[in-house]
């Protein structure tokens, strides 16, 4: 891996203390008798206001690796930091505030709770953090305001649209103003209109302070990524920095 | 804590999204509760019109009876048994009356011949008779301590005998005792626990002694003991009274009787309460099987909650608070229905509404550890799985 900025790169080529989350010789094993290494010896640095996208065939462990980077999982070997804090130490309670305050999820199939409203999930990323109520639907009222989607608040997923529910899924996974946003085949649920649309907002949640993680096989999605990481056979295999980025 | 807060809301919405797998398994508790509640309910309402005597009556009054030493005729206590049997710590209030077995009451004139064959029993009585007995005076007024210093020759009669020769409220009226007259000044109630006194006539210790001639001595006592000691009241009674001493003393509590008749069908009972039980414990089953189904069919709701953040312990929380709500809901509106039934039962068979009020809690309580422990496996289910299998990623 480089740490040379490339020519005419953007800030978000940062410097080695913007990193915001590290993998460090980070294997990931299956298997009790016979081991199965869905990741081996992956290092990998995501800085502030990076907007990467990580690509590779199906078994190129792409979701191990999307599981590792969210502190949804625990590597074999290696460590996972988190803004400095190693997380593979962290006990679970201290894990998953760590994981509810630094990272947002967006998944292909949306995942939203289907017997809650648009707005009351956008509001489980804020529970159980000592917000109040009040405060708490303000905020999440004004993330999908942000993202279009006032008037959808009462509704359930099951009256919204693919796309609109993409967009509820991104305000839940920004109304908590994470410091790195994954997303997982953002825009494999959606049809191609929706997807620009998606893809758009991304782009727009692009922030000096924060990175955006894509994991995707389509190559349209991964090229509006500045860097890209390719994958194969649970090793990296390049990682490259778009030089007309931006 | 606000976080806590949040956890109350997150368990109800999840039950309130599910409306009618929420009353399902909430029928468990529902028939256990409302079984338990229903079966004490009415087996003791069909007995309550006995329960509700016993409770005007008073379970606590214990009758003294002198038996006298072996072989003598008119057996009586000491004269000053009234005070020894008050001395007792257990005993609230007490009154002696004394038999004037020679003494002929002739209430009409000319109605001698009869009323010496069937002759009324007069009775010679202190001034709170009444107030042990807790029984009301009628008509007038009951004989006072008045009657006693001014040697009034007053006279009170029982409810049954003025009953009987047709005295009239207001009446001024004398009665013939031998050979003198007594004026009537007032009619006793109906006194439930020793109707004997019904027939009687009363009047002051002075008349008896100095009109007809006794020694003063009592032969029976009433005596009001603390509601929870009236057995071991009448069991001390004989040695207070005696002490030591030969005469004989019997006591009764007259209420045993009718307490013995107003015990609910404890079989009945014991088979509903276990039916009740049983309908718990099968609601608890089902309450673990829907809520282990439930955590498979929201294994995405669980894996999001824990991307989001939300801990193993908050889902695990999660989880067995629904259950909680169950078992709270479950219980309450069991204990409302049980209720419900006793009331609308009892309100056809004609009986006397009994509801024990202090044994519902102890079912709800019942009700609702049931429910946790049912909702322990699902819950602790809940919280293992791992959200990467969950959340299906790409």
């Amino acid at each position: 891996m480089s740490t040379e900025p490339a020519p005419g790169a953007p800030t978000w080529n940062a410097r080695s203390d913007d990193t915001l989350l590290e993998l460090e010789q980070v294997s990931r094993v299956y298997g009790d008798e016979v081991p199965v290494y869905a990741l081996r010896d992956v290092s990998l640095r995501i800085h502030a206001g990076d907007f990467v996208s990580i690509v590779g065939p199906s078994g190129s462990g792409k979701s191990t690796m999307l599981g590792l980077l969210g502190l949804l999982d625990l590597p074999t070997s290696g460590n996972v930091r988190v803004a400095g804090t190693d997380a593979t130490t962290l006990d679970d309670a201290t894990r998953s505030k760590l994981r509810g305050e630094s990272i947002g999820f967006v998944f292909q199939q949306f995942h939203l709770i289907p017997h809650l409203t648009a707005l009351g999930n956008v509001e489980t990323a804020l529970l159980y953090r000592d917000i109040k109520p009040r405060e708490r639907r303000e905020r999440s009222y004004q993330a999908l305001a942000d993202l279009g989607l006032s008037a959808r608040a009462d509704h359930r997923p099951v009256q919204l649209s693919g796309g609109e529910q993409q967009r509820v899924a991104l305000a839940r996974a920004i109304v908590t103003e994470p410091l790195m946003v994954l997303a997982d085949e953002p825009t494999g649920a959606l049809d191609t209109a929706n997807a620009a649309h998606v893809l758009e907002v991304f782009q727009e949640l692009r922030s000096p302070e924060r990175a955006v993680v894509l994991v995707t096989h389509d190559p349209t999605v991964a090229n509006t990524a500045h860097r890209k990481v390719s994958m194969r056979d649970g090793e990296i295999v390049s990682d490259e920095r778009a030089v007309q980025a931006g | 804590m606000s976080s806590s807060r949040d956890l109350l809301g997150v368990a109800w919405s999840g039950l309130t999204a599910r409306r009618v797998r929420t009353l399902l398994i909430m029928l468990g508790p529902i028939v256990g509760v409302a079984a338990m509640v229903a079966a004490v309910g009415l087996t003791e309402s069909a007995k309550g019109d006995l329960k509700q005597r016993l409770a005007q009556l008073g379970t606590n009054l214990v009758i003294a009876q002198a038996g006298g030493t072996f072989g003598s005729q008119n057996p009586t206590f000491p004269a000053d048994a009234v005070q020894r049997v008050r001395a007792l710590p257990t005993v609230t209030n007490a009154s002696a009356t004394t038999n004037l077995s020679s003494v002929i009451a002739t209430p009409i004139a000319g109605g001698s011949d009869y009323y010496q064959s069937f002759p009324v029993p007069v009775r010679a009585a202190d001034a709170s008779l009444p107030s042990v007995l807790q029984v009301p005076v009628l008509d007038g007024r009951w004989l006072s301590a008045t009657d006693e210093q001014l040697h009034m020759p007053s006279a009170v009669l029982g409810a049954g005998l003025a009953n009987q020769y047709g005295h009239l409220d207001g009446e001024i009226r004398t009665i013939r005792l031998n050979d003198t007259d007594f004026g009537v000044v007032g009619v006793l109630g109906s006194v439930a626990l020793d109707p004997d006194l019904d027939n009687a006539v009363f009047i002051t210790q002075w008349s008896a002694k100095h009109v007809f001639g006794t020694d003063g001595k009592p032969n029976q006592l009433y005596v009001r003991s603390q509601p929870s000691s009236t057995q071991a009241t009448a069991d001390a009674i004989p040695t207070a009274i005696n002490l030591g001493g030969p005469d004989q003393v019997s006591t009764k509590v007259p209420t045993d009787v009718l307490q013995a008749a107003s015990q609910a069908d404890k079989t009945l009972q014991q088979t509903a309460l276990f039916a009740g039980l049983l309908a718990l414990a099968v609601g608890g089953l089902g309450i673990a099987n829907v809520m282990s189904i439930s955590v498979i069919q929201r294994s995405s709701e669980i894996g999001i909650r824990r991307a989001v953040g939300h801990s193993r312990s908050k889902i695990a929380a999660q989880f067995l608070l629904e259950s909680l709500f169950v078992g709270v809901l479950g219980g309450l509106l069991g204990a409302l229905i049980g209720i419900g039934v006793v009331y609308l039962v009892s309100s056809f068979a004609h009986w006397v509404v009994v509801i024990s009020y202090q044994r519902i809690p102890v079912w709800m309580t019942l009700a609702l550890g049931v429910s946790i422990a049912a909702g322990l496996y699902p819950s602790i289910k809940a919280a293992r799985l791992e959200p990467l299998e969950t959340l299906r990623l790409g």
